[in-house]
């Protein structure tokens, strides 16, 4: 028997930070019994693969109320679900390289300091104070939240999951969502690699591979999904409290806590989860070259591992959240860019709030999925998607 | 042998080094030096490999961290100290850390209360982690060179016996090879191109490409980088020896078969005078001829081969085949090991000054899986290697293994060799083959040899991961917890994450696991290796030419 029961209330697909965080807020508003199907093993998607960044600084209101919301819930989840997630709240920096990047900056930094948080514009020398080592000429300034911090991914999985599964959820690893089946206009149940299961609502929580789930139950959505590459370095003592992040190429990097440096760059991957090769010469070459070029020392630093994973991308950068307009039954929980892990604890609470029907407090017109169906969309992209 | 005339300052004292002598060979004159402690509780930890993939050499070389003293080529005047260990890897008052939490630290639930206080944990286990300090500038402008960028029809990774053979083969028919070999100092191949440098990172030509190169990317040390591309790859990139389990495996003394072989090359003196070997094939035949008038004791987990046995016994060395090795004795280093026969015969306690592994042989068949090929499970040695057809010829197009990591014994090189030198003259067919999808269900010889080791009492503090000092019991408390699987229990237990990526604690790792989770080993997953095959300096990489394709495969 792949599953316990016949038929569940909700069927989360994806067992990753947003699909556990999901399942485990419906089982305790009591919205149970819930089942997450996951075709891989725990954190061998997004999940696993991301660098740990947990920034409040962005573009829109809307993300940073979420975002403060998930700092909250990091803050504490290692009294509330027992295991250490070493959470450091050692701040994100975002750099500048000219002068027009600083007033795009300086923008962010309005939004986020009308939002309470002590956000702060730093000139090259402020910078210079934070990364030690920092090549002369390399920026020009830059904004810096304290409060902003990086934490060790794994166990926050580990975490979740074993206190959804404490409460009664059901997890099935190894198990893929073909697609839903519908039966009078709704959702029925949801068709797996082991079989059907049945269930009223279906939970798209799958990451980098939600939009490919959203299409194979019929839905034409806009989710795409990008390749993104990411290395870490031999472990040193520390020398780098923040998380770097630069505006003009994506390139972000911190130091961990036990000593590597990790991080990453955007680069124009073609789109699609077909499987690629999992690190690219010219990623390794481009971040070798942004590293060296910002921090000069790195060059006698050696690389230890590269990886990739994917991103969830939308047209105007906002998450996806709530029951698809098209197809009563079917809710999104999807659409996180690469920061699924920054949102989870936040946002997971309005996809389970809008599982049991409940009123949401997000604007519908950035996070619901009808906003895509509509002929424009109305409100300010976010388009910090970086770190 | 010249008398040592090189200069050298290490840990502030003046020493000398012979010509071309590693920093490793330098200080192993009499016996293996101290360099490290361990990354969590500072337990004395020894040079392991020999071959620059293990953490046990780690030193500082002019303001440079982590550089491996097996793979360092003195250089006049360099200044040598050694890396995480206070005041010195002899006395280091963090080794109490390891004394106060006999059971280990619970880095996964420990640490978290009271919350006000998480920011110290934080600091003090930050300051206590890492390996070495930061570089300096100088060190970073000092290892930067120029990039080389190489054309060729073929590249030969490997310049070992296979690489060596499959070069001269290809010769004899007019095609001039590239060689990129990793030894410091091999001897070049007549009518062959011969690179020294570490090959990387490795890829096929992308499906759609109109251009079916490969890509190498590689660096010879310090740090100048390298980018190769050709149209056929062969790769003859041999095997190393693996780790064992037992209580003290990473001790100073403890080392591997490559580890003893490469440090008696040149005629060199070995480092031990009562070393105990262990294993019963054809790596322990090599040891014992190398250096056999030092050998105290041949162990073996299971039988001792004929050859093995005639070796030892022509040096009066006596033999303990089927034994379990339960461990070593000795703070500092090396004293003694403790044996057991197996199927519960009494215990034996042999002096000596060193253990040698020789066992148990892995393939390096990392860069065939960066480059896309099937790969299999092969029950002996217990690991994964690429699916190979009798000529050679792997399941990616242009890509040729040769030699051990084709599963060849030594005596079937040179025919192997002319079989893809004609495969790749155009004689053998260009298509991809198909492989019939056999699978290798023959039990693993350590399995049951691990099944009884695993019974002995107090084995759950022994070390499964020496790069990041995770314990046997981490381990077990994961599968009990309900994770299983090798790519989860990696990530909930940290195990191979750290410098040797896992080379030396995964192949245990997936027998423990496989007989913890009951089931058979190549259930218990797929050993993920992620590029690049070892640590890179970001300045070789960087001083590379950027791909030209806008787009990233």
């Amino acid at each position: 028997m792949t599953f316990s029961r016949d038929s569940y209330r909700t069927v989360v697909v994806g067992a990753g930070i947003v699909g556990l965080f999901t399942a485990y807020h419906l089982a305790r508003a009591g919205g149970g019994p819930v089942l997450v199907v996951d075709r891989g093993f725990l954190s061998g998607g997004g999940s696993g693969r991301n660098g740990g960044g947990v920034r409040q600084q962005w573009e829109t209101r809307g993300t940073v109320r979420l975002a403060r919301e998930s700092v909250e819930a990091y803050r504490r989840f290692g009294i509330e679900f027992g295991f250490n997630i070493w959470f450091r709240q050692t701040g994100y920096l975002f750099l500048a390289e000219n002068e027009s990047e600083l007033a795009r900056l300086r923008n962010v930094h309005a939004v986020v300091a009308s939002e309470g948080l002590a956000s702060h514009v730093l000139d090259a020398a402020g910078v210079a104070r934070l990364v030690e080592g920092i090549a002369p000429g390399a920026t020009v300034g830059g904004t810096y939240l304290r409060t902003d911090g990086t934490l060790y991914p794994f166990p926050v999985v580990w975490g979740v999951y074993e206190a959804a599964r404490s409460l009664g959820v059901e997890v099935a690893l190894g198990v893929e969502a073909l697609g839903v089946e519908v039966r009078d206009g709704r959702v029925a149940g949801l068709i797996t690699s082991k079989g059907p299961v049945a269930t009223p609502t279906v939970v798209n929580a799958a990451g980098g591979w939600s939009g490919d789930f959203s299409r194979r139950s019929g839905l034409d959505v806009p989710n795409v999904a990008t390749r993104h590459e990411i290395l870490a370095s031999e472990a040193m003592k520390p020398f780098l409290d923040p998380m770097v992040v630069r505006a003009s190429d994506g390139l972000y990097f911190s130091q961990s806590m036990r000593g590597e440096v990790i991080g990453g760059l955007s680069l124009p991957h073609r789109p699609g989860t077909s499987r690629g090769p999992t690190s690219s010469p010219a990623f390794l070459i481009a971040m070798a070259r942004a590293l060296v070029g910002l921090l000069p020392r790195l060059g006698a630093v050696g690389v230890l591992r590269a990886w990739s994973g994917y991103y969830d991308d939308t047209p105007d950068g906002f998450p996806v959240v709530g029951e698809d307009p098209r197809l009563p039954g079917f809710v999104h929980g999807n659409g996180f860019g690469g920061h699924g892990f920054m949102l989870a604890p936040a946002t997971s609470r309005r996809i389970a709030g809008a599982v049991l029907g409940q009123p949401t407090d997000l604007d519908p017109a950035q996070f619901s999925p009808s906003r895509f169906l509509a002929p424009a969309s109305p409100s300010t992209p976010e388009r910090l998607q970086l770190g | 042998m010249a008398e040592p005339d090189r200069p050298f300052s290490f840990r502030g004292r003046s020493m000398a080094a012979r010509d071309g002598e590693t920093l490793l060979a330098a200080l192993s004159r009499d016996r293996l030096p101290l360099l490290r402690r361990s990354l969590q509780y500072h337990r004395p930890q020894g040079p392991f490999c020999g071959i620059g993939h293990c953490a046990g050499c780690l030193v500082r070389v002019n303001g440079r961290p982590n550089v491996r003293a097996c793979r360092h080529e003195l250089g006049p005047g360099d200044v040598i100290s050694t890396e995480n260990a206070w005041p010195s890897p002899d006395w280091d008052l963090l080794g109490a850390i390891g004394i106060l939490a006999p059971r280990g630290v619970d880095s996964l639930h420990g640490l978290r209360r009271p919350a006000f206080a998480t920011p110290l944990y934080q600091r003090l286990v930050r300051r206590l982690a890492g390996t070495g300090e930061p570089p300096t500038e100088e060190a970073a402008r000092a290892i930067a060179a120029p990039a080389l960028e190489r054309a060729a029809e073929v590249v030969i990774v490997g310049g070992g016996d296979a690489g060596r053979a499959v070069a001269t083969a290809l010769a004899a028919r007019g095609v001039r090879p590239l060689v990129l070999e990793r030894t410091l100092r091999s001897t070049p191949i007549v009518g062959a191109d011969f690179v020294p440098a570490t090959t990387a990172v490795f890829l096929p030509p992308p499906s759609e490409a109109g251009d079916p190169r490969f890509t190498l990317l590689a660096f010879r040390e310090p740090g100048q980088g390298m980018r190769v591309t050709a149209r056929s790859v062969v790769l003859a990139t041999g095997g190393y020896d693996s780790s064992l389990l037992f209580r003290g495996n990473d001790r100073p003394g403890v080392l591997s078969a490559d580890a003893a072989l490469s440090l008696t090359s040149d005629s060199r003196r070995p480092p031990f005078r009562r070393a105990v070997l262990v294993g019963g094939g054809a790596r322990a035949a090599e040891v014992l001829e190398r250096c056999g008038n030092d050998v105290e004791a041949v162990v073996a987990p299971g039988e001792i081969r004929p050859a093995v046995v005639g070796a030892a016994n022509e040096l009066a060395i006596p033999l303990y085949p089927r034994s379990l090795l339960l461990g070593v004795r000795g703070r500092r280093r090396v004293r003694s090991v403790q044996l057991k026969s197996r199927g519960g015969g009494a215990s034996t306690t042999i002096g000596c000054d060193a253990v040698i592994l020789a066992h148990r042989r892995v393939p390096h068949a990392q860069l065939f899986f960066q480059a896309g090929a099937s790969m299999e499970w092969r029950s002996d040695p217990g690991a994964y290697a690429p699916k190979v057809r009798p000529d050679g010829v792997t399941s990616v197009p242009g890509l040729y293994a040769a030699g051990s990591v084709a599963g060849l014994a030594a005596r079937d090189l040179a025919g192997h060799a002319q079989g893809i030198a004609d495969a790749i003259g155009g004689n053998g067919s260009s298509n991809a083959p198909t492989f019939a999808p056999l699978l290798d269900e023959r039990p693993n010889e350590l399995l049951g040899y691990y099944r009884e080791l695993l019974r002995t009492r107090g084995h759950g503090r022994w070390t499964a991961c020496a790069c990041v000092d995770v314990l046997v019991s981490e381990v077990e408390k994961a599968v009990r917890s309900g994770y299983r699987g090798i790519e989860v229990i990696k990530r909930y237990t940290s195990l191979g994450t750290g410098i040797c990526q896992g080379r030396y604690c995964l192949p245990d790792a997936l027998l423990v696991l496989s007989l913890l989770e009951d089931r058979p080993p190549f259930e218990v997953g797929y050993i993920t290796q992620r590029p690049p095959v070892v640590p890179t300096p970001l300045a070789a990489l960087a001083s590379l030419p950027s791909p030209s394709a806008e787009v990233v495969p």
